[in-house]
């Protein structure tokens, strides 16, 4: 192998190339639709910003211990119809508990199921996860019996999940200021604390990390029981934001955050990866979405460009060295 | 001992036939309960019910045996059917409507097949990416309404009856099935596609064109979920995207099922057939005992834990035997 | 018969380099029609480089191959197989999936006429080799020696004049030995070559007609058979100079350490071994005669019942290798690429994973301590990295190595289990290597070291056990034993 003089600039596109992204993004859609940067948009956009994220956030755990979850489908429409349905007998912060709770034990029990089976490959974690989807949205069917709850707002004036929901501290939304909590403690969660680096090592090298005295079936059912707290999480600032839950108001979030983790760059193989990167991934998507709604594209051309990226960002990362 | 081995080999065989015992035990208890389940009709009518997935299925198998995957059939199967009757009420004959159909089916397949065979990327997630991008390009087609097709010719195709009796359908899967048996068991191609999938090195090192195979086998694989599509529009008389949602899964776990294993080189057109029957059946014994849909549901999900998870669980104990 | 004169393969000046290794050296042979010709050698002396170069997998740097009087520049596998030339290898290159007569036929479907004619001409081949398996049974379900008859047929299918079998014995049983002998003379009698390589002497001598040896690389001698005695061959293949490739040997056994009692698997059967304190035990065996299922199963990473272990005359159980670092043992394992580092991680965190616990408090890592983990531990063991954090893949074999050993020297194990540690690596680390075991076990520690390489064995430890078969065969001083009474008992 011969070094070949990199290019600086070349380098640092490489390496930050979703960055680089959301500024040309920014800076292309301002010149063609001023409002885009107008305070009400900017509103807009951080609005949107809710339970996307925590399902990104989820879901980067998995992926960086080296596997996959389509479940959390399963988990966000379940959590949100059990939540509503708590509030009346355990009042709404007992609920909102007992909904996160939920979700950690649905996420455990994917973890259960899948070290019983001894899921080694990502075709194995992705067929059983699926199930276990259709097994949680076949529940909350079951529960809901499809019809629509609604937050009750009878009890006090002021509820936790309309402050969650539709409040605001200037202009952003409370959503957003807990998310960034979490999303710290997320992030030292995956850096500093030996749990941490479990699921990283797991990712890593399977067989390495066992030889080295690591229990590889624990760190699997952490990795998923983390992600199934997320999942319960975006599920809360779901319902928060629309005061209502239905068995499928989960649809779709299972592509949306692998979309969002793989376009941050968090590589599929396993290992590598930050929860900071995975929220660039959320923030380019967003925009992505929000530019597209201001150039007046079709909200259908969205799901064209989302699959659209998701294929390349798979293929790209694919050809990525170690 | 003896005993034991003999316990052992009656398990050897049903661990390799799980389909058909599942088949096995729904029939017998159906025995016990006083439905319409034992009539010409209700099995004519499954047959017909279960022809599209079938259908699909067999260009899948395809694939799977070379050791690939298509989660995309979905998205292709929803596409060649709004293709077929955009062009159709546009005025162009049939089978001109159908072939173009068919031939964006071959360009989905060419994409995928590049992307997996040629790039060598993980075919499950990369598949999944292109499903939903080619969602949003059938919603963006139709803008999300079902579309009428104003031609009764083509209405046709899948609502004839031949001898009287027997619905289009169900002779399309069955003419469908003896070509793709006979391509997979007879011809060069087919044993090929087994070698490539049973031992990607060996049948290299035996001048079998490993490349070109695999990818013929995606092309083919997208030509017949098009197919699938078309036939499936021609009995609704409708083009929709919401078609297909939860074939890729469906389909992908039947296979599976049916003992056609992710690892490649096992299976074959019977072993599918099977396999998306079970799904049928279980269905219709469900609808025949009045069971709610969402119980339905449920089951379903059992299912696919209970049978892809006993296959890892088996593997397992092999890897674990020293 | 004039035919016996002339060459089917001839091989000149053979050179095959790999990164930092010269794998062959000027190799030259040459097998004339119709004979029976063994290679002989250790493992790692060159046998399989020079039959996959042979076979087409791999390409040769320098030298010249003339087959059946025709010089062959490049080739590839299915070339060399039309060709004539057929290799049989240790790991059967069969699709387990398939039937018998496919897998005979593979990937020429279409010039069998059709399944039935497939099966037909494989029934043929394989009754003229006088095997009866059924040619629609899948081959996953054949035994070792079935696969073996499959792949002669195979072979012959291509009207092969030269079958390569490489150590087609390893998985044999001593009944399926002696068709295979019976075969190979049939097949000698229709003029085909065969190269047989292996590591037991008993079967060279039995069907041999001329016999290569190889060492490091290099060709040895080149005999007739009956020129040779048993104790010449051994000789040859594991005498090598020995000058300053070692350190002196420790000198500190003391009480017993560790026990082993009935430790029995599929593989394994009763084995029984005593560590000391400050010993070096050697384990000695061919490539899978059982050396790494021992560790393994010891170091509860296999799941494996019955057996008993002693620590410090306590029985302790070690059902996982969480249990066995907290019972003082560590493992550097043979494949050092896929069991042992996390290739995309750095240095240090490779260095510090198994200490990982120690440095944390309520679930949080220290982070400074681990950064002085690893700086302490590549400072100490010298390996070669431009900063700690950089990747673990881009190091040498042998740093790769070391960064092993530091994660488990941090710990001061009281046991260390090396396999194969000087795989792959250059002299100056393995010196180094050498150097670090005679260090740990001055401090009071053990180290079991299983090897291919004899002469490391016999320098380094202070007990050999040999190994055989998945029994233990033979237990050796090595101040006193010879390399070829050790190779002796190993080779069964």
């Amino acid at each position: 192998m011969t070094k070949t003089k990199t290019n600086p600039y070349l380098e640092f596109l490489k390496q930050n190339l979703v960055l680089c992204g959301i500024v040309v993004l920014i800076i292309v859609t301002a010149i063609a639709e001023p409002k885009f940067l107008g305070t009400s948009n900017l509103n807009n956009v951080l609005r949107q910003l809710g339970p996307l994220p925590f399902a990104a956030l989820g879901m980067t755990f998995v992926i960086i211990g080296g596997f996959i979850d389509l479940s959390i489908v399963g988990i966000i429409s379940l959590v949100g119809v059990i939540t509503i349905g708590l509030v009346d007998p355990l009042g709404q912060v007992g609920a909102l508990l007992a909904g996160i709770l939920l979700g950690a034990f649905l996420g455990w029990l994917n973890g259960l199921v899948l070290t019983t089976c001894g899921a080694m490959t990502q075709a194995e974690v992705l067929f059983i996860t699926y199930g276990m989807s259709s097994i949680y949205t076949a529940l909350a069917l079951i529960y809901t019996g499809s019809e629509t709850l609604r937050i009750s707002r009878s009890e006090k004036s002021i509820s936790i999940f309309t402050t969650l929901g539709s409040t605001n501290i200037g202009i952003i939304p409370v959503v957003l200021v807990v998310f960034v909590i979490v999303l710290i403690l997320m992030h030292l969660f995956h850096r500093k604390t030996i749990w941490g680096r479990a699921i990283a090592l797991m990712g890593g090298n399977k067989d390495a990390a066992y030889l080295a005295g690591f229990n590889m079936k624990r760190t699997m059912r952490l990795a998923y029981a983390i992600n199934g707290t997320m999942s319960a999480l975006a599920s809360i600032a779901l319902l928060s934001r629309v005061t209502t839950a239905t068995a499928t108001s989960g649809a779709n979030y299972e592509t949306n955050a692998i979309l969002c983790v793989v376009v941050g760059g968090t590589t599929l193989k396993g290992g590598k990866g930050s929860v900071l990167r995975t929220m660039l991934g959320v923030v380019l998507i967003t925009l992505l979405g929000n530019c597209m709604n201001m150039l007046n594209l079709s909200t259908y051309m969205q799901t064209v460009m989302r699959g659209a990226v998701l294929v390349i960002a798979i293929w790209l990362d694919n050809r990525k060295e170690l | 001992m003896n005993a034991k081995a003999n316990v052992n080999k009656v398990w050897k065989v049903i661990s390799k036939q799980k389909a058909v015992v599942a088949i096995l035990v729904l029939m017998v208890m159906m025995l016990f309960f006083d439905t319409t389940f034992y009539t010409a009709y209700n099995w004519l009518d499954m047959l017909r019910s279960t022809a599209i997935l079938e259908i699909v299925a067999f260009g899948v198998t395809v694939a799977v045996i070379c050791g690939g995957c298509d989660l995309s059939c979905g998205g292709t199967l929803c596409l060649g059917g709004i293709i077929a009757v955009m062009m159709v009420n546009s005025g162009i004959p049939i089978p001109i409507a159908i072939l173009v159909a068919l031939l964006s089916g071959a360009v989905v397949g060419f994409i995928n097949g590049f992307l997996v065979v040629h790039q060598k990327t993980e075919p499950f997630i990369i598949t999944l990416g292109m499903g939903m991008l080619l969602k949003g390009i059938c919603q963006q087609l139709t803008d999300a309404h079902p579309l009428t097709c104003k031609s009764k010719g083509f209405m046709q195709i899948s609502n004839m009856k031949f001898f009287g009796a027997v619905p289009s359908l169900v002779v399309y899967m069955v003419i469908l099935f003896v070509i793709f048996y006979c391509l997979m068991r007879f011809t060069s191609f087919g044993r090929n596609c087994y070698a490539i999938g049973g031992n990607y090195e060996v049948a290299k090192y035996s001048g079998i064109k490993v490349v070109p195979i695999k990818w013929a086998a995606f092309v083919i694989s997208g030509v017949v979920s098009t197919l699938a599509g078309v036939l499936l529009s021609s009995r609704m008389n409708t083009g929709s995207s919401v078609y297909g949602d939860t074939t890729g899964m469906l389909v992908n776990c039947g296979v599976v099922i049916g003992g056609t294993s992710f690892a490649g080189g096992v299976g074959g057109m019977i072993e599918s057939f099977i396999g998306l029957f079970v799904i049928q059946l279980l269905t219709n014994c469900m609808n025949q005992l009045g069971v709610d849909s969402y119980y339905q549901r449920l089951c379903e999900g059992i299912l696919i834990v209970v049978i892809i998870g006993s296959d890892c669980f088996g593997r397992k104990l092999k890897r674990e035997r020293v | 018969m004039e035919k016996t004169t002339d060459y089917i393969l001839e091989v000149k000046d053979i050179c095959k380099y790999f990164p930092g290794v010269k794998a062959l050296d000027h190799v030259s042979i040459s097998i004339p029609r119709g004979v029976v010709y063994g290679i002989v050698g250790e493992n790692g002396a060159g046998k399989s480089t020079l039959m996959k170069i042979l076979s087409g997998v791999y390409e040769k740097d320098e030298g010249t191959v003339i087959f059946n009087g025709e010089t062959i520049e490049h080739t590839t596998p299915i070339q060399a197989l039309r060709r004539g030339l057929s290799i049989i290898y240790q790991e059967f290159n069969l699709v387990n999936t398939m039937t018998v007569g496919e897998n005979i036929f593979l990937g020429r479907f279409s010039e069998t006429h059709g399944m039935k004619g497939t099966h037909k001409k494989a029934k043929e081949l394989l009754d003229s080799i006088g095997s009866s398996i059924s040619t629609t049974t899948l081959v996953g379900d054949l035994s070792a020696s079935e696969m073996q008859m499959v792949e002669i047929a195979k072979a012959l299918s291509f009207d092969s004049k030269l079958i390569i079998m490489d150590e087609p014995s390893s998985s044999l049983t001593s009944e399926e030995l002696k068709k295979l002998g019976i075969i190979i003379n049939q097949l000698r009698d229709k003029g085909v070559s065969v190269i047989y390589i292996s590591h037991k002497l008993d079967e060279i001598f039995e069907y041999c007609n001329i016999v290569t040896i190889m060492r490091d690389g290099c060709v040895i001698d080149t005999k007739p058979v009956e020129e040779l005695t048993r104790s010449d061959m051994i000789a040859k293949m594991v005498g090598r100079t020995i000058e300053n490739e070692y350190p002196p040997r420790a000198h500190c056994v003391g009480e017993p350490l560790l026990e082993v009692r009935n430790l029995n698997t599929h593989k394994l059967h009763n084995i029984n071994f005593t560590l000391h304190k400050g010993e070096i035990l050697g384990l000695v065996g061919l490539v899978g005669a059982g050396r790494t299922e021992i560790i393994r199963a010891l170091y509860g990473a296999d799941k494996v019942k019955g057996h008993q272990v002693l620590l410090e005359g306590k029985e302790v159980k070690i059902p996982t290798p969480k249990q066995a670092k907290q019972a003082g043992m560590a493992l550097v394992p043979e494949d050092r690429k896929r069991e042992g580092l996390i290739l995309p991680f750095s240095v240090e965190s490779n260095i510090t994973m198994a200490s990982l616990e120690d440095l944390t408090h309520m679930g949080i890592v220290d982070s400074s301590k681990e950064a002085d983990i690893g700086k302490r531990q590549i400072e100490a063991l010298a390996i070669k990295t431009p900063t700690p954090e950089t990747k673990v893949v881009t190091l040498s074999g042998g740093n790769q190595q070391k960064c092993i050993v530091g994660r488990w020297m941090e710990r001061n194990p009281k046991i260390l289990i090396l396999d194969e540690p000087t795989r792959g690596i250059d002299v100056g680390a393995k010196f180094e290597i050498y150097l670090l075991m005679n260090k740990i076990v001055e401090e009071g520690g053990a180290i079991i070291m299983i090897s291919s390489e004899l002469p490391e064995v016999l320098n380094m430890s202070n007990r050999v056990l040999a190994i055989c078969d998945g029994r233990i065969t033979g237990e050796f001083n090595p101040e006193e034993a010879t390399a070829e009474e050790i190779m002796d008992k190993a080779i069964g």
